[in-house]
């Protein structure tokens, strides 16, 4: 049984009697094992190696290869490094964590006694040994389910997830729209054309900050249409954005598995592509897949600037003002790395620094170690101090952002 | 011959802790001797049974069956501990394995021999029932503790990190 411990006293292993009795005969030994004995001798079972996905990737910030792996039926992904490689290798249900530490001591020459666990951890998180994360929102509601109120969010949430239109046969309409056309999407003319066209619409935002008055009053004089159609037009260019990520893919050879429509968290609309598959790919088909989505918002804001900016003073004027802002800030808040949301700018973050998963091991690391760390006195090592500076920015960005809708707001109101 | 009755043994048990003496040796001509040798099963999960029984000595096993040759061990009596009292009272098949660890000696008390306490002499009764769900509560708790532990055990052994896994 269990005793209460001291706070700074580590809790003794756990222990469990066990009756054996011998074959045939009414005799028997007890024999207490102790969860770590078991612990050594468990043997991690990885799922079917058709089941997953293996690719070799260079880390930009240690200097030294390391791996994406990924499950093909979640399309989770993890980074392994080279020596969590090895253990993966290993995981095939019969080696135990014990001749796997043994194996690691014989090809390192020293062992680090919290990979395996951590590795375990990651691999299970990713559904690559048992389990399978859920939404974090669900996860709460859940917890609260006594709550009346949050069993009908609950329920809400369930009826609105329900309409997700999803189509897995994407992929060969993608095919086809490339082949047709949009493969120019990925040649240097396009690059050409898209760096013409922002010349064009900054010379267009230059010209319209002169004509601002004439501007917002077409917009005061029909606020509610402006916005509806303004919201409206944005949220169907959503549509182009996703698809622009989807012929990427096509572009580089990857697989488009799903496209459609669904309620993000149960309450936002939005269009999506799984264009996980990109991640298989090589660095530079990465990069471009994750910049091609936001580079739609940069060429519609300037093209609507430019057209804007050659119109008449008018409702319509005003609509591609307004629209080209929107487009713009869309482009800023896709490519904006810190804000611990995993958008595209997120993507080539993490793309750049190798670290696939760092917005869950950065919160991760800040609410579990760092503290300790602090406490103990213990310096951070390169990765440890990127985990840092990622959740100080996004915090720093959340507050900066939240602190100057505040300042809007209250200006709006004293004017 | 009569055994003589063992007062001393009965005020070692927790059940008849609050019984005068005078009630006690009206108990003992209904305590049943019984003798195991090391290693002998007194009954098995599942067997039939409405006795309990009351150790004189030696040390006694509770274990349930947890996979082929294997039981996990729920408890180890010694003299002065009593078990079986769940199928005295539900008549249920026994919940547990009991089995002797060295030779012991036990005292069985039948469900009628009960019954036959409760007609006689209802303030030894009432006394023997109090201490009985005192233990009752504490063997909940015991267990409550158990769970816990082996739950501690399970997490330790495969290492599964759920402060920082979310469920699937």
């Amino acid at each position: 049984m269990s005793t209460p411990e001291g706070p700074g006293k580590p809790k003794p292993k756990a222990r469990i009697q066990l009756l054996v009795r011998t074959e045939g005969g009414e005799e028997f030994r007890i024999q207490q094992v102790e969860s770590g004995l078991a612990y050594l001798q468990h043997r991690p079972q990885r799922i079917p190696l058709e089941e997953c996905e293996l690719a070799e990737l260079r880390s930009g910030v240690r200097q030294a290869t390391s791996y994406v792996l990924k499950n093909r039926q979640t399309e989770r992904y993890i980074q392994l490094t080279e020596p969590e490689k090895f253990l993966w290798d290993q995981m095939d249900g019969r080696t135990s964590l014990q001749e796997m530490g043994t194996a690691y001591v014989l090809r390192y020459g020293a062992f680090d006694f919290d990979i395996i666990p951590r590795l375990i951890s990651k691999l299970r998180r990713a559904g690559l040994l048992t389990m399978r994360p859920a939404s974090r929102l669900r996860e709460v509601l859940a917890r609260h389910r006594r709550n009346p109120a949050v069993r009908a969010a609950e329920a809400a949430f369930k009826a609105l997830e329900k309409l997700t239109v999803t189509s897995r046969r994407a992929h060969t309409l993608f095919e086809r729209v490339y082949h047709y056309g949009a493969f120019l999407l990925f040649t240097p003319f396009m690059a050409v054309g898209l760096g013409l066209v922002t010349v064009l619409g900054a010379r267009g935002a230059v010209l319209l900050w002169a004509d601002r008055g004439e501007v917002s009053a077409a917009l005061a004089a029909h606020p509610v249409v402006a916005i509806l159609l303004v919201k409206l037009f944005f949220w169907l260019t959503v549509i182009a954005h996703q698809m622009v990520h989807a012929l990427a893919l096509v572009h580089y050879g990857r697989r488009v598995r799903e496209f459609g429509f669904t309620m993000l968290h149960g309450f936002i609309p939005t269009f999506y592509a799984d264009v996980t598959d990109i991640f298989m790919g090589s660095r530079r088909a990465r990069l471009v897949a994750a910049l091609a989505g936001p580079l739609v918002h940069l060429f519609l804001g300037a093209f609507y600037l430019w057209v804007a900016s050659v119109l008449g003073p008018g409702l319509f004027k005003g609509f591609l003002a307004a629209s080209a802002l929107l487009q713009l800030q869309s482009l800023f808040v896709s490519l904006y790395p810190f804000c611990f949301l995993e958008m595209d700018g997120y993507h080539v973050l993490v793309d750049l620094l190798g670290m696939p998963t760092l917005n869950h091991e950065s919160v991760s690391f800040v609410r579990h170690s760092l503290w300790r760390r602090v406490a103990q006195g213990i310096g951070l090592n390169r990765q440890e101090a990127v985990y840092v500076a990622y959740v100080f920015l996004s915090t720093a960005s959340i507050v900066a952002f939240v602190g100057l809708n505040v300042w809007v707001l209250l200006r709006a109101g004293t004017s | 011959m009569a055994r003589q009755p063992d007062v001393t043994f009965l005020r070692q048990v927790t059940l008849f802790r609050d019984i005068v003496e005078a009630d006690l040796r009206a108990v003992w001509p209904w305590l049943r001797e019984r003798r195991l040798r090391k290693g002998e099963v007194l009954f098995r999960e599942g067997d039939s049974g409405s006795e309990l029984f009351l150790i004189r000595s030696g040390s006694i096993v509770i274990s349930k069956h947890v996979t082929g040759r294997v039981d996990q061990v729920l408890a180890r009596l010694e003299p002065g501990d009593f078990f079986g009292e769940m199928s005295l009272f539900d008549g249920e098949p026994r919940s547990a394995s009991v089995q002797a660890e060295t030779d012991a000696m036990l005292y069985g008390l039948d469900r009628g021999n009960l019954d036959l306490l409760i007609e006689t002499n209802p303030r030894a009764a009432t006394a023997l029932f109090y201490q009985l769900v005192q233990v009752f509560i504490k063997r909940l708790r015991d267990s409550g503790n158990l769970v816990a532990e082996v739950t501690r055990w399970g997490l330790e052994a495969t290492g599964l990190d759920v402060e920082h896994t979310s469920p699937g």
